[in-house]
């Protein structure tokens, strides 16, 4: 069966920073990571190293800049799935107890607790406990945990301690320690004194709180890939509910969602739901018949957040429309657009790049937002987030409207470009990187208004082998046009028709050489990463959350939580067009 | 400790406090107790007494560590004491206490083989569990102590899969893993033809079986063994869990144990796995592409989803484009013509890994659906002209096998490939151009452009590469057999005469072979000259046609001879000597013109077909050897119907729903059990006491989590 043999992790210089050993006798990280670091950069989460012995099978993953390393020596572990996921609620369960993001500084400051998380999570190599929020239960992460040890073994706890804590007391071992733990703060119970355990696998046990909270996140990220014409080939929309739950004793909630109008005509509502959120996956916690039978969601949560559910959507339907044609970013609703003109200027080394804006998303967004503050103002007590909570929430777009921000155009060139001479951005701020071979071109929200923007860029080719003409290196003279599309109508949330730029540039002729040479300079695909708060491209809306207070315990009757909903969309280059 | 750095010196002053009152010192303790006890055995033995303490403790937390640690600390003396506190631990009031002894069952065995037959008895009652997450470890365990044991199985099978649903995800997948094997193994497979249009595999043992009542319309219905519907069934929901490692198991139980409609209801969540993160996504897509090389039709629809991303690293890629020449023949008209502009415009991409994989892909494509082969060949024609050695080179490979594949009506293609001779300059495309003509030399003979094209290469012979040379001589040594083909009865009746064809050879080679090296420059020079000058009048006599081929073979054969690279020299000779004597031709035309098999360009991961679902070794694949991975193995095989267990072995006597007073009661009788056997002689009167007074204690937190999951 398998098991977990072990676990290193390394900082993001490849120091080894933490290595425990559940079972058997891997192959120590010292030996391992030469030969994880041998591969070519994009590295497989799985490799074969035959030539130890025994010979071994490598799983890893990188998050926040850490790497995780498992080895499996010997044996065919069987799932290579269980591994990664295993190392993955190793991550997360760091991060719920560390604070996110995982810095390696506390990790290292943090090592008593760390072992804790590992000893519990897994018992020599079985796999036992991933559920992060009932760990805390079983680890103790009082201030004195180590001091209080370091006295018993005759140890000045705070001095420096060279071989225990290795590395003396700049680590901030005990109270000392600048690190917050975090739920020491929120709950006024001590974990451990919970002698028995908790009763629900995934919540840990007498939660209190003093304010009472609900917050559901909807984030969805965009994946689009659009064909040259412009017609989406295929469109998806991620999405996952993240949910954080700080409420005292067992609540039992219901959050029901709405479509927002899609899959109109598919019977009630939970088949209409259904129809719109696919290939669902979820939390333990959610009662897998009510979603069935109502399409309600109903569970009783962690304490904490958590990802409560994942989707995906199919943001073109299920029977694609052949003859969509051009407005493609009408019809997915997306805010911003962009294509891809290749093969401009007198010897065809030009290219731009072009951001429009459709004008009709916006509307449903708003809508979405509009309708959110209504339907849940009756459920009690909806408010926009406290700024707080999360840093860039305290920006615009929460409820009032959707906001568009961080609008970056990445265009990779291929290896062979040697230099991009010239960069004209109409907007924005645009640059190359030789490094990674793309051009980035980055946007400020404000700046993106209705005309859309443009980037007019000229590369280089390879010094010419037959040198005649001296690598096609452009002067400035090539004709820049800087189209703005003046048809392009009004604001943002205002709805209307949709553009479409028709200018055709007038192409020249006359230079076939030099075009077909610099053609394979082109750029083949442009990508196009954004956020947007307050707007789903599914047209999802959370349409209740409600506390069963009949079912929940530990709750007082008259307790009302604080509930407050997030919508966010992105695009982490997940707007791809082909040119 | 977790720095690597030496913390064993403090071993003696650490271990002193594992007595120490407060849990948390003693947690700390534990886990360095663990981390070191094997560099130090004789101090970590002076622990134990101070653990076995513990197992007695009233907080069933303290039991659980106090037991996990003593399993962990690897000494060997103390086996025994262990295998007691396992013993106790199996009856312990709280369900905590008895998953960790569940999970020391393994770690016990580790530490000293001998205690298995004791072991197995134990794990015989923790997987009759009533509790969910004991049962999940003990399934770990059985699989980790004696996976072969199967008749521990049969009582809990049904329980186990009442249970599957509720266990923790890690329990989930050992269970799957064992109830899979456990099912190849213990329910026979048998196939019968109900209709002749849809045969149908259903599952039988109608003389054993009591509760299938249905065999009566077996002719009608498919009849899963019901045992096996229970599990099939109870997989369902676990397709809806977080856990990726969860659904491909399910796919797996699916693949191997269900008909198809189960496995085209998983093959969404599979699809699914698209969205984890990439390390995941990569492992997922492995598992996609065996599963869709058995069965590609419910894919077809997430066509979509294995669209190929920009920023998608190489080995995502790949397995996507797999995917897709695998789903290609099975989708509908509009995404076949999506998969194939997706292809070309990836071929004309820059990375040439890329380019090359893509191009491959479109002769896959090509392959397996062939009404779409000539669209395929039109793609790869327009790019034969491309500027991009590498896209050249590799797309006439593809046309070659497509060629191939269907030779007669692929004529004019040749033809158009001979016009692009001119202007390629790639050496791997030229020469495989070139093979096409030779392949192509026999067709026609009347009106075959083979010689003529020989001709015009020759020209430039020696600044061809090598690879384009042997082509070259191949090319020659082909036309010039075709000619002696065709020309026999015109050779034999003049053999005995020695005149033109059959006496040129005899007659001037051994000049030329005997001449030195200088004289056989000349010649060459001279019958170049000859050469073109005879070429340079095409309307030449019939009889003089046939001596040009001749001549043109000679020539070829002096050019080979005096040419730099000994393998040419060598091949040149094998053809000479081949093609020499009359009595040789039968022979030669064996080896040259013999039929080319069919290429059949296989689909990357076609070595992995038959690789166990989910396993590491289908990821790492052919490196990991012929047997795989150590520790692989596939599943059994269907079980053969007559030699199965019982299925009147698998009927639980125990009740159904088990209050939690029979549970406290029976578990008490356990603890009773467990201490007058193996403690009766060591523990006091006292301490016996105090552990019922625990147990009452203990009831609490079962009834409530019972009432916690009732809710559900």
């Amino acid at each position: 069966m398998s098991a977990i043999e072990a676990v290193y992790i390394f900082d993001e210089h490849n120091n080894l920073l933490l290595s425990h050993t559940y079972t058997g006798r891997p192959s120590p990280p010292s030996v391992l990571l030469p030969l994880y670091l041998q591969h070519a950069a994009p590295r497989s989460s799985v490799l074969y190293f035959p030539s130890l012995n025994p010979s071994t099978v490598l799983y890893s993953i990188i998050q926040d800049n850490l790497l995780f390393f498992s080895p499996s020596s010997g044996t065919d572990s069987g799932e290579p799935l269980l591994v990664l996921e295993f190392l993955h609620r190793v991550a997360d369960a760091l991060e719920e107890f560390l604070g996110s993001p995982l810095l390696a500084s506390k990790i290292a400051g943090n090592y008593d607790v760390v072992a804790q998380i590992l000893a519990e999570i897994a018992d020599a190599g079985v796999v036992c406990q991933g559920e992060a929020n009932a760990l805390r239960d079983v680890v103790e992460t009082g201030p004195g945990v180590l001091n209080n040890l370091l006295g018993k073994v005759g140890l000045p706890g705070n001095a420096s301690v060279p071989g225990l804590s290795g590395g003396g007391g700049s680590l901030g071992i005990g109270g000392s320690g600048g690190l917050q733990r975090p739920g020491s703060g929120i709950s006024s119970l001590q974990p451990a004194q919970t002698a028995q355990g908790s009763a629900i696998p995934w919540r840990r046990s007498n939660v209190r709180h003093t304010s009472n909270e609900l917050y559901v996140d909807i984030v969805e990220t965009l994946s689009v890939t659009l064909a040259p014409s412009g017609r989406p080939l295929a469109a998806f929309a991620y999405g996952s509910i993240a949910f954080t739950s700080k409420v005292s004793g067992v609540p039992d909630l219901l959050l029901s969602l709405s479509t927002g109008g899609k899959g109109a005509g598919m019977g009630h509502r939970g088949d209409q739901l259904r129809s719109v959120m696919e290939r669902t996956v979820f939390h333990p916690c959610v009662r897998l018949a009510r979603w069935k039978s109502e399409g309600v969601l109903s569970f009783v949560p962690p304490d904490g957040r958590f990802a409560l559910c994942g989707y995906e959507v199919d943001l073109l339907g299920a029977d694609t429309p052949l003859t969509a044609g051009k407005n493609a970013y009408s019809s997915l609703g997306l805010p911003a657009g962009v294509e891809v003109t290749t093969g401009l200027g007198s010897s065809g080394n030009d290219f731009e790049v072009r951001l429009t804006q459709p004008s009709n998303s916006g509307a449903a967004g708003s809508a979405a937002a509009a309708s959110l503050q209504s339907n849940l103002g009756g459920g009690g007590g909806l408010g926009s987030r406290p700024s707080s909570f999360r840093a860039g929430a305290a920006g615009s777009g929460d409820s009032k409207g959707p906001s568009l921000e961080n609008l970056v155009v990445r265009v990779p060139l291929p290896t062979t470009v040697r230099n991009v001479t010239e960069l004209r951005p109409s907007k924005g701020e645009a640059h190359w990187s030789p490094v990674d071979g793309c051009v980035e071109w980055k946007v400020a929200a404000k700046d993106f208004g209705p005309m859309g923007a443009v980037l007019r860029c000229t590369i280089q080719g390879p010094l010419a082998a037959d040198g005649d003409d001296a690598g096609a290196v452009l002067n400035g003279l090539t004709a820049t046009t800087y189209d703005y599309n003046d048809d392009e109508p009004s604001a943002y949330q205002a709805g209307e028709k949709d553009e479409k730029h028709s200018n055709g540039l007038s192409v020249p002729v006359s230079r076939e050489a030099k075009v077909a040479k610099s053609r394979e300079l082109m750029p083949t695909s442009a990508t196009l990463s954004f956020g947007v708060k307050g707007w789903l491209a599914s047209g999802l809306k959370v349409e209740s959350l409600l506390l069963d207070n009949k079912k929940s315990r530990g709750l007082g009757q008259e307790v009302k939580p604080y509930k407050g909903v997030k919508y966010l969309t992105v695009s982490r280059e997940g707007i791809e067009v082909r040119c | 400790m977790y720095r690597s750095e030496p913390s064993l010196t403090f071993f003696s002053a650490v271990v002193k406090n594992v007595a120490s009152a407060s849990l948390e010192v003693k947690k700390l303790v534990y886990i360095y107790l663990v981390h070191h006890a094997e560099a130090e055995p004789d101090l970590a033995l002076l622990s134990i007494n101070a653990i076995q303490k513990s197992l007695t403790d009233s907080n069933p937390q303290v039991r659980v560590m106090a037991l996990r640690t003593m399993s962990g600390i690897r000494v060997p003396v103390i086996s025994q004491i262990v295998s007691l506190a396992i013993k106790r631990g199996c009856g312990d009031m709280s369900p905590h206490v008895r998953k960790a002894a569940a999970l020391a069952i393994p770690k016990c065995y580790r530490l000293d083989p001998n205690t298995l037959p004791q072991l197995t008895g134990y794990l015989s009652t923790l997987l009759g569990d009533s509790q969910y997450f004991v049962v999940g470890p003990a399934v770990a365990a059985f699989l980790d102590l004696c996976p072969d044991e199967l008749d521990l199985i049969h009582k809990p099978y049904r329980s186990l899969v009442k249970k599957l649903a509720d266990m923790d995800e890690w329990g989930q997948l050992a269970t799957l893993r064992l109830l899979t094997f456990y099912a190849r193994k213990c329910f026979p497979r048998r196939t019968q033809k109900v209709k002749p249009s849809a045969p149908v595999a259903f599952y039988d043992d109608e003389k054993n079986e009591q509760e299938s009542q249905d065999t009566g319309e077996e002719y009608e219905v498919q009849v899963t063994d019901p045992d096996l519907e229970l599990l099939l069934r109870a997989c369902k929901p676990l397709l809806q869990s977080r856990n990726s490692a969860v659904i491909v198991s399910v796919v797996r139980c699916y693949l191997y144990l269900a008909s198809p409609d189960y496995i085209a209801e998983a093959v969404g969540p599979l699809v699914a796995l698209m969205r984890t993160p990439q390390d995941m996504q990569h492992i997922a897509l492995f598992n996609i592409v065996a599963v869709a090389m058995r069965i590609p039709k419910p894919f077809a629809k997430y066509t979509a989803h294995f669209l190929v991303h920009a920023n998608d690293p190489p080995h995502i890629w790949r397995l996507k484009l797999e995917v897709l020449t695998i789903l290609f023949p099975h989708c509908g008209k509009h995404w076949k013509g999506v998969i194939i502009s997706e292809l070309e415009h990836f071929s004309k991409g820059t990375d040439p890994e890329l380019v090359r994989e893509s191009v491959r892909a479109i002769g896959r494509c090509a392959q397996g659906d062939t009404s779409t082969a000539d669209m395929c060949l039109r793609i790869l024609l327009g790019q034969i002209s491309s500027l991009d050695g590498n896209l050249v080179s590799e797309s006439l490979t593809v046309i070659r096998h497509l060629i191939q594949q269907d030779p007669t009506s692929h004529k004019s293609t040749v033809l158009q490939l001979v016009k692009n001779l001119g202007t390629t300059t790639h050496p791997d495309a030229r020469a495989t151009i070139i093979w096409l003509i030779g392949e192509f030399a026999g067709v026609e003979p009347e009106n075959n452009i083979a010689p003529d094209v020989l001709r015009i290469l020759i020209k430039g012979f020696a600044d061809e590469t090598e690879i384009v040379k042997q082509q070259i001589v191949l090319l020659g040594a082909k036309v010039y057999l075709h000619h002696l083909l065709q020309n026999p009865p015109k050779e034999k009746p003049e053999a005995p005469a020695p005149t033109e064809t059959a006496e040129k050879p005899t007659k001037e080679y051994p000049n030329e072979w005997a001449d030195n090296a200088d004289e056989g420059q000349e010649n060459a020079d001279q019958s170049t000259k000859e050469n073109e000058g005879e070429l340079e009048q095409p309307e030449a006599k019939e009889e003089e046609t046939e001596d040009r081929i001749t001549l043109l073979w000679r020539y070829i054969l002096l050019l080979a001879r005096y040419d730099t690279s000994y393998d040419l020299r060598d091949r040149a000779r094998l053809y000479k000597n081949l093609l020499e004597t009359p009595s040789s031709v039968q022979l030669a035309n064996l080896l040259l013109l013999a039929p080319k098999p069919v290429p059949h360009a296989p689909s990357p991961s076609e070595t992995r077909k038959d690789l166990l679902i989910g396993s590491a070794t289908l990821v790492v694949g052919p490196e990991a050897g012929y047997l795989g991975l150590p520790g692989y193995s596939n599943l059994p095989d269907w079980v053969v119907p007559g030699q199965e267990p019982n299925p009147s072995l698998r009927i639980d006597e125990t009740k159904p729903d088990i209050s939690s007073t029979t549970t406290t009661s029976t578990a008490g009788d356990r603890l009773d059990r467990a201490l007058l056997n193996g403690y009766a002689e060591s523990q006091s009167q006292q301490r016996l006491d105090r552990c019922r007074s625990r147990w009452k204690e203990d009831t609490g937190p079962v009834a409530s989590g019972r009432r916690g999951r009732g809710g559900h």
